[in-house]
């Protein structure tokens, strides 16, 4: 009877103390480790969808428990959790954010010296490898409505000193103070400020744009609704913003204990053209699919490039 | 109003596979939150049952962090243990405890005093007592904090979607991100509270079947009938 009860006891200990310590719950996956692989993705469809077809990809080539961890805030809160084994691949890194997030570093104009930079860094700082891009680029660009863009006969950036005073402009939340490519660096580049600029959810500018509550808004060059709701993306002509590239970044101890792995990314190399990723983020954003179903079909349609 | 449910309807056709993936995690998670603590708390209830001075600080510490607001819960385990699933178990493990401690202890404290004294009286040793006269009688509301502790955990387990954990709140959150997302938040938010109501019926139907009401009067009946002879 005591022997029984004890060894109940240690029974429950032992369910306790394996919970604790971090190991993966049967049917939940994950927990941390160089075995196990752990995608974290941003709140954005974009990152989303990559990060499912990430998943499917490294599933189809190995056999590793793949976790997804879905709506990390920042690149810089992404870039945090892979230095602290929470996640071992990040689903979409943009080069000019992270050479001034992560490398903080001045902003570096041409694509390719860029994105040879950050593989080299990434390498020996954080001892992680940056891919080459999925061929999509996600840059910060002016937006406005075409039919202003006409009438006001603006073309490009340096057109909205003009009416700088008068225009409602709605910009991402981060990008407000943010370093290196933000908006203090802009004032001293282009050498004019907004007067009236709203930070807001990035996700919300395209119909504050659309509706006419704004008429000015710093919009993400791939999405979906840049087309669907005729808005016109505004020439840099002053090459403010720098080039923001997309590419996997994975830890090279997730790489070394799961073969295939790499390989399996690198099978998305190139594949995925901006206009692409377009229709994938609209098929998100507007059309009701869920990124794992948007990445499954894409895939499918393209014979997971096989 | 139509529309929005046609998105909804529309929505569950194009997803449906990751939805019902999504659900079964998001339920999974809640079950071992529920389950652990169970492995926990109910031999804690027996024993501040046991041991009356026990009983007011073993509840009232559970009390103590039941008031912890969910977001911040979460939070701090999230500093301890990192993203992902296995945070929100725990968190959901230490919010189980009350209800489970509160009602084992409820429902062991308030068996008749008479049966445990015939029980006595037959030779039962203290383990057989508690084996087959207390937790038999006490199940139905030891079952009932169960049933209680599902339910909130499967709302906190919603919350976790912010820490990684995934399940049916990735797919509010989502909604919330996605311009027009009024569809897409209802399409994860309805699932969440169905399974909320499905647990509970489904809870309640066992708390009942378990219930000791039948066998005690069938006690009663014996002992009465036992009395004249």
């Amino acid at each position: 009877m005591l022997t029984k009860k004890i060894r109940h006891r240690c029974l429950a200990a032992l369910l306790g103390v394996s919970m604790i310590s971090g190991c993966s719950l049967p049917g939940l996956g994950g927990g941390g480790g160089d075995e196990s692989v752990t995608i974290g993705t941003q709140d954005t469809s974009e990152s989303q969808i990559i990060g499912h077809m990430l998943r499917i990809m490294i599933e189809r080539n190995t056999d590793a428990d793949v976790e997804i961890i879905n709506n990390l805030g920042t690149s810089i809160v992404v870039h945090q959790a892979m230095m602290n084994g929470d996640i071992n691949i990040s689903s979409t890194r943009y080069t000019g954010t992270d050479i001034a997030g992560a490398l903080n570093e001045e902003p570096i104009m041409d694509p390719d010296e860029a994105l040879d930079h950050l593989m080299e860094e990434f390498d020996d700082r954080f001892d992680q490898t940056w891919f080459p891009s999925y061929g999509f680029d996600n840059t910060y660009a002016f937006t406005i409505r075409e039919d202003l863009a006409e009438e006001e006969g603006i073309e490009n950036v340096s057109d909205l000193e003009a009416m700088a005073d008068t225009v409602e402009v709605g910009v991402d939340n981060n990008w407000l103070t943010r370093e290196g490519d933000g908006y203090p660096a802009f004032q001293e580049h282009y050498g004019f400020e907004f007067d009236h600029i709203t930070p807001m959810q990035i996700g919300l500018v395209y119909d504050a744009l659309a509706s006419g509550n704004m008429d000015v808004v710093l919009a993400y060059t791939s999405d979906g609704r840049i087309a669907a709701y005729d808005l016109f993306l505004l020439e840099d002509d002053q090459q403010f913003f720098p080039p923001y590239d997309t590419s996997a970044v994975a830890t090279n101890d997730v790489l070394e204990a799961n073969p295939g792995v790499e390989e399996a990314i690198r099978q998305l190399e190139g594949q995925i053209s901006t206009e692409d990723m377009q229709v994938l983020n609209y098929e998100a954003d507007a059309e009701l699919s869920e990124p794992a179903t948007v990445a499954e079909n894409f895939l499918e349609e393209n014979n997971y490039f096989e | 109003m139509f529309e929005v449910l046609s998105d909804v309807i529309q929505y569950y056709m194009q997803n449906f596979s990751y939805i019902s993936q999504e659900f079964f995690r998001h339920f999974l998670m809640a079950a071992y939150g529920v389950l652990f603590a169970a492995i926990v708390a109910i031999p804690l209830g027996i024993t501040i049952a046991r041991f009356g001075r026990l009983s007011n600080w073993g509840i009232q510490l559970a009390n103590i962090i039941q008031t912890i607001p969910h977001l911040a819960m979460l939070s701090i385990f999230m500093i301890a243990m990192g993203l992902g699933a296995n945070t929100v178990v725990v968190a959901l493990f230490f919010y189980s405890i009350l209800p489970i401690v509160k009602n084992t202890y409820t429902g062991i404290v308030n068996v008749d005093q008479v049966l445990l004294d015939s029980g006595k009286a037959m030779g039962m040793t203290k383990g057989q007592l508690l084996r087959m006269v207390e937790i038999p009688l006490a199940l139905s509301v030891i079952m009932a904090g169960l049933r209680n502790a599902l339910v909130i955990a499967i709302g906190i387990v919603a919350i976790g979607a912010f820490f990684g954990a995934g399940g049916l709140g990735d797919i509010i959150i989502r909604g919330t991100n996605v311009t027009d997302g009024t569809a897409i938040i209802l399409a994860g938010a309805i699932p969440t509270a169905l399974m909320a109501i499905i647990t509970d019926l489904i809870m309640g139907t066992l708390e009942k079947l378990l219930h000791p009401v039948k066998s005690v009067k069938d006690d009663k009946e014996n002992v009465d009938h036992a009395a004249p002879a």
